[in-house]
């Protein structure tokens, strides 16, 4: 609705522009005829002075057509920066969706493409159409036979563009293709360089490089080739009239046509037709082409949106309070063929309890994090949170049955205090700051100058950043805390008082141990190791477990 | 640092690589330019005849369909030349950037991100390339302009006045939008920026938004700054539309006074019908004054785009002498009196080693003692600025690049595989074979990833060996197993290990350290490292400390030192525990980057 009556504004204004270019070629054909060539120069001069008026008239009517722009513009620039951010958002947040590198430059730099060519697109198909409405009523209003002139070589010409658009736009998506591809191996190179020098493999590097660049000069002298058809069409357009009007100007003035009509027709060809002709194909020609290439890549279909729950959620189990996470028989593997990273997997976490998880590292401890979330669903077996079966549970029931917390900690531009109700947004004032005594916050509170204060994530250090998703984690009311090696830049006195404050907090913990004091605070600790599991007491493993003998000799060795 | 002159040499280069196309870019134009300037004084002139009746009017309408056929060609000959120039330019450019990249040592390169090189490959080096058709279009662009107002001149002295009078009037108007503009535009960039920004902040917390099911809230969050970005580009519209109004108004005004001017002189028989009509031909043309600001702030911003681009090409090359290593020497490393400064901050200073062929030297300290940059100067990635270092007695800047690639191999904390040049792990690892030896065969590579313990997930793969680099989602610990495999490959006399195993687990690393010490690789091996474990079973170890040797001999006297045990539980207590699986910012052992399992537990514990 709203973009038609943009749309009837624009026409408007832009009929204006028709009316002055008739104006424009009428009034030299009047001032001739009526004027110098009668020997009377102030009549033709008043004509002159009426074409000027037009003119004049003009500006407020490119100012009227540019007050119209941003309706049809912006509009469009917002769905696309839209699309970029959510498309980024949920390929990052979907499973096995890595971070998009390429999302911040679709966001800033193809979005901004997009809006300009398409204005310059908006801005030259209208012109050209209007001034060439207004130029033919000129044409015709002088006499009749000009049509017949002028207009076939004009549609020859545009059809002979017309016809180079399709292919033209394949160069261009060529030469785009090619160019960032050059890009791309102007940044391996350069990130690849230490290892390329040391492998003295830099003649592989080089031919694969000649071989873009050469690419990219290729597709850049094919659009070369497409430039100087378009230019070829466009001088024919405009140009042949020209040629013709003088070759038809005996034939014309047999006819009756006067002197200052031909002048004016002429005028018209010259001053009007040829210069939108021109913008109309530079601009469709390089803009247009840009711009399906890049609306293109910026509307692909956006991933799949994270599949809701089919099933209806499992019974709860009858009879005492449900455990708190029970894995039965849980497989999973990176696609068929690939060893299994947890095989027929049993674990039993009563609420409550503080689990440990150890480990080599690339054992699994953070799928086995992910699995239990709900995050990452098993090839086989059965995930059941307080005794609801996980695969059936929507997202809105697993966020306020868990919290995860991985090693990255997530930090937002806002008020710390907005940072830590980020999962429980309705947290009051003594809520929170239960969390900041419990976490011993208080020194990153003040050092940010409050909890109401805005605080910027890059100013903050890793170890201050795992602090805020920890109280974050503390101050949600979700029963069981996932800690996916969560206080890794801490010091082992933060992650002691961190760790105190979560295990005392009504709920259970499970926490990827990443030294050894850590794991000794948990009531039993899983050992993972590859094939098996170890699932014990401190002491019990020790006895049990070659491999966490093995770890925990080496930790004792290294902190002495 | 590159200097101006760094760019014009760079122009310069481009220019003359590109003169056949140039000069003909050159006399087309000015054919064109030729053409376009004689065909008004033609038409009109055939308008005389023919409005009079007068003999030869065919003749003159027959030079006019030539001329203006001319002008076509040469006008669409000029545009094919210009784009062939300037494919031909930036291709130059581009190879000269790449080049002068991959010659240099990688610490010179340093403050270029990939990014960065990106970006001065691509939009910088089109900019460029763009000069020498720019300079040669430049001619017509000022041969056209004057060549009209000289006609003008001819057919009516006054019409050429009122030109020259409005003249600047034309080039005040065109100058204010710059002006006017740059504030709403700089408003709207901020706001853009601000999405960015906030954007990259939510990537970098996906996991966070993933489990807590945000991503939608998220959205709207990122997205705050978005009517402010749609306030500004409206703004910009409506200043945008007021310089184009004016200056849309000025060329029409011009011609139209032309016309004015020339229509008295017509009423006074002293310009004809056909001087009025190629009067306000010539006017047209005449106003196209301000179009050579076109190839001017073409060139203007081809030199400035060339200075970022010659940045790349200039920067200082290694360069290798000729010299070959003695044949079964076993590999004898002598550092003498080395200093690297970097930024005017010495890194390392005044070492002087001694390593005996074919042992096993740990180098050990805390971060910044200069660890990684000795053993960047001992298999000569970086040169140092004093001292020398000598592999079997020859120095190693002496030695050919073939040569000292093929005598050293490096393995590092974060190898990186160019998945271009190199498209499948196959060949990424047979790239370390280097430049001048026989190239790897598939059982070789088998052979140095097994020995890396990298044969066992590689081969899980979807497409084992042949599994494309940029598709296998790699976790720490499996790239860094797939750049020791590399450097295994190479058999060279040195092998450097840069905490090439801090993502394994102990179990695999001992492993490995197992493999490199069998005798049929018979090396000298240097290994920066982090773990007691590893300077345990070094024959020697090298202390570091604030860019000195603080102290060097077996790991059991060192151990002696409470200083030297401090070294480790300093280093170890955030950087040891095996169940970390990457150092800071580097990828998440983590479900969503899709790591396939890694790690071979308890085969090597035996030990």
């Amino acid at each position: 609705m709203r973009r038609k009556g943009v749309m009837a504004k624009l026409a408007a204004w832009s009929a204006a522009e028709s009316a002055q270019t008739f104006l424009g070629g009428f009034c030299v054909a009047r001032s001739l005829d009526d004027g110098f060539l009668r020997g009377a120069p102030s009549t033709g001069l008043l004509w002159l002075a009426g074409a000027a008026v037009a003119i004049l008239l003009g500006a407020p009517v490119v100012r009227g057509v540019f007050a119209q722009l941003p309706h049809l513009t912006e509009p469009l620039r917002d769905q696309l920066v839209r699309g970029a951010v959510v498309r980024a958002l949920r390929t990052a947040t979907s499973t096995g969706g890595g971070v998009d590198a390429t999302a911040v430059s679709r966001l800033t730099s193809q979005t901004e493409i997009a809006r300009d060519s398409f204005a310059g697109l908006v801005l030259a198909t209208r012109s050209f159409v209007f001034v060439a409405v207004g130029a033919l009523v000129g044409l015709l209003s002088l006499a009749p036979q000009f049509l017949i002139v002028v207009l076939p070589p004009l549609v020859l010409g545009l059809a002979l563009f017309t016809a180079s658009l399709r292919p033209m736009a394949r160069a261009q998506h060529r030469y785009l293709d090619a160019d960032e591809a050059v890009g791309r191996r102007a940044e391996i190179t350069r990130t690849a360089l230490r290892d390329t020098v040391a492998c003295g493999a830099q003649e592989a590097t080089a031919a694969q490089n000649r071989r873009a660049v050469d690419e990219a000069a290729a597709a850049q002298r094919a659009l070369a080739r497409w430039a100087s058809v378009r230019t070829f069409s466009v001088a024919t357009a405009g140009q042949l009239p020209v040629l013709l009007l003088l070759a038809a100007a005996p034939w014309l003035l047999r006819q009756g046509v006067t002197a200052g009509a031909v002048v004016g027709a002429l005028t018209y060809v010259l001053q009007s037709l040829l210069p939108a002709l021109h913008t109309m194909m530079t601009v469709l020609g390089a803009a247009g082409a840009r711009l399906f290439v890049v609306l293109d890549r910026l509307t692909q279909p956006l991933p799949p949106a994270p599949p809701l729950a089919a099933a209806p959620p499992g019974p709860r189990r009858t009879g005492r309070a449900a455990t708190a996470l029970e894995l039965r028989h849980v497989h999973t593997a990176y696609g068929p063929g690939a060893r299994p990273v947890l095989d027929a997997l049993e674990l039993t976490v009563e609420q409550g309890e503080h689990i440990a998880v150890v480990g080599p590292s690339g054992i699994g401890k953070s799928t086995l994090l992910h699995v239990a979330a709900g995050m990452l669903t098993p090839d086989r077996g059965d995930v059941r949170l307080f005794g609801r079966a996980v695969a059936a549970c929507p997202p809105s029931e697993l966020t306020a049955l868990r919290v995860l917390v991985p090693q990255e900690a997530y930090v937002f531009t806002g008020t710390l205090r907005d940072n830590l109700r980020y999962l429980w947004p309705g947290a009051d004032r003594s809520a929170v700051d239960r969390t900041v005594g419990a976490l011993a916050l208080e020194p990153l509170v003040d050092r940010v100058g409050g909890l109401d204060r805005t605080l910027a994530p890059d100013a903050l250090s890793l170890g201050e950043r795992q602090l805020i998703a920890l109280g974050r984690a503390h101050l949600a009311p979700a029963p069981l805390l996932l800690l996916d090696e969560a206080t890794c830049h801490l010091d082992p006195v933060a992650e002691a008082t961190a760790e105190r404050a979560l295990s005392a907090r009504p709920g259970t913990l499970i926490v990827v141990a990443h030294r050894l004091s850590s794991a000794l605070r948990a009531d039993r600790i899983l050992v993972l190791d590859g094939t098996r599991a170890h699932y014990g007491t401190h002491d019990e493993l020790l006895a049990r477990s070659a491999l966490y003998r093995d770890l925990v000799g080496h930790w004792s060795q290294v902190q002495g | 640092m590159a200097s101006p002159t760094g760019s014009d040499r760079l122009l310069r280069g481009a220019v003359r690589h590109t003169a056949g196309t140039t000069a003909a870019l050159l006399l087309c134009s000015v054919a064109g330019a030729a053409c376009s300037l004689a065909v008004p004084a033609l038409a009109g002139g055939t308008l005389d005849l023919l409005l009079r009746h007068q003999p030869g009017a065919g003749t003159w309408l027959l030079w006019t369909a030539v001329l203006l056929a001319a002008e076509v060609l040469l006008e669409s000959g000029s545009v094919l030349l210009t784009q062939l120039a300037n494919a031909r330019a930036t291709a130059w450019i581009r190879l000269r950037a790449l080049s002068g990249l991959l010659g240099t040592a990688p610490h010179r390169a340093a403050p270029h991100p990939g990014g960065d090189v990106a970006t001065r490959l691509c939009v910088n080096a089109t900019d460029s390339g763009t000069a020498p058709a720019a300079l040669a279009t430049s001619v017509s662009a000022v041969l056209v302009p004057i060549g009209a107002l000289v006609a003008l001149a001819l057919i009516h002295p006054w019409t050429a006045a009122v030109f020259v009078a409005g003249l600047p009037l034309l080039l005040l108007l065109l100058r204010t939008f710059a002006v006017q503009s740059s504030d709403s535009v700089g408003r709207y960039q901020r706001a853009q920026g601000a999405i960015a920004a906030r954007l990259a902040e939510a990537l970098g917390g996906a996991r966070t938004i993933a489990a807590a099911d945000t991503a939608r809230h998220e959205e709207e969050r990122v997205l705050v700054p978005l009517p402010e970005m749609a306030r500004h580009g409206t703004r910009m519209w409506h200043v945008h539309g007021r310089a184009v109004a004016r200056s849309g108004v000025l060329l029409p005004l011009l011609t139209t006074a032309v016309v004015a001017v020339a229509g008295v002189g017509l009423a006074a028989g002293e310009v004809s019908m056909g001087g009025l009509l190629a009067a306000s031909r010539y006017a047209a043309l005449a106003a196209g004054i301000g179009g050579i600001a076109a190839p001017l702030g073409t060139l203007i911003r081809a030199r400035s785009a060339a200075r970022r681009t010659a940045e790349l090409a200039d920067l200082a090359p290694m360069s290798h002498g000729s010299a070959v290593l003695p044949p079964d020497a076993p590999g004898d490393l002598q550092l003498r009196g080395v200093r690297v400064t970097r930024g005017g901050v010495p890194l390392i200073k005044d070492v002087t080693l001694s390593i005996g062929g074919g042992s096993t030297v740990a180098v050990v300290g805390r971060s910044g003692a200069g660890k990684s940059t000795l053993a960047a100067a001992a298999g000569r990635l970086t040169d140092p600025d004093a001292g020398s270092v000598l592999l079997d007695g020859v120095d190693l800047a002496e030695l050919s690049r073939s040569e000292l690639r093929g005598a050293t191999a490096y393995a590092f904390a974060r190898p990186v595989f160019d998945g271009g040049a190199t498209p499948t792990i196959g060949t990424a690892l047979a790239a370390g074979t280097g430049p001048a030896r026989s190239p790897a065969t598939p059982t070789s590579v088998r052979d140095a990833a097994t020995a890396a313990c990298a044969d066992t997930f590689v081969r899980l793969l979807p497409l084992g060996y042949d599994t494309p680099v940029d598709d296998a989602p790699l976790s720490g610990g499996e790239a860094q197993r797939l750049g020791l495999a590399r450097a295994f490959i190479g058999r060279g006399r040195l092998m450097i290990l840069d905490d090439a195993t801090s993502s394994l687990d102990t179990a695999t690393e001992r492993q490995v350290e197992a493999a490199l010490a069998t005798p049929s690789r018979a090396c000298t091996r240097l290994i920066v490292a982090h773990r007691v474990s590893t300077a345990a079973r070094a024959d020697q170890v090298v202390w570091m400390e604030a860019g000195r040797v603080r102290r060097s001999g077996p790991h059991s006297l060192l151990w002696e030192e409470p200083e030297y045990r401090a070294v480790f539980t300093a280093e170890a207590q955030p950087a040891e525990a095996p169940s970390r699986s990457t150092g800071p910012g580097g990828p998440p052992e983590s479900v969503s980057s899709g790591a396939p399992p890694s790690a071979v537990p308890g085969t090597g514990a035996g030990e």
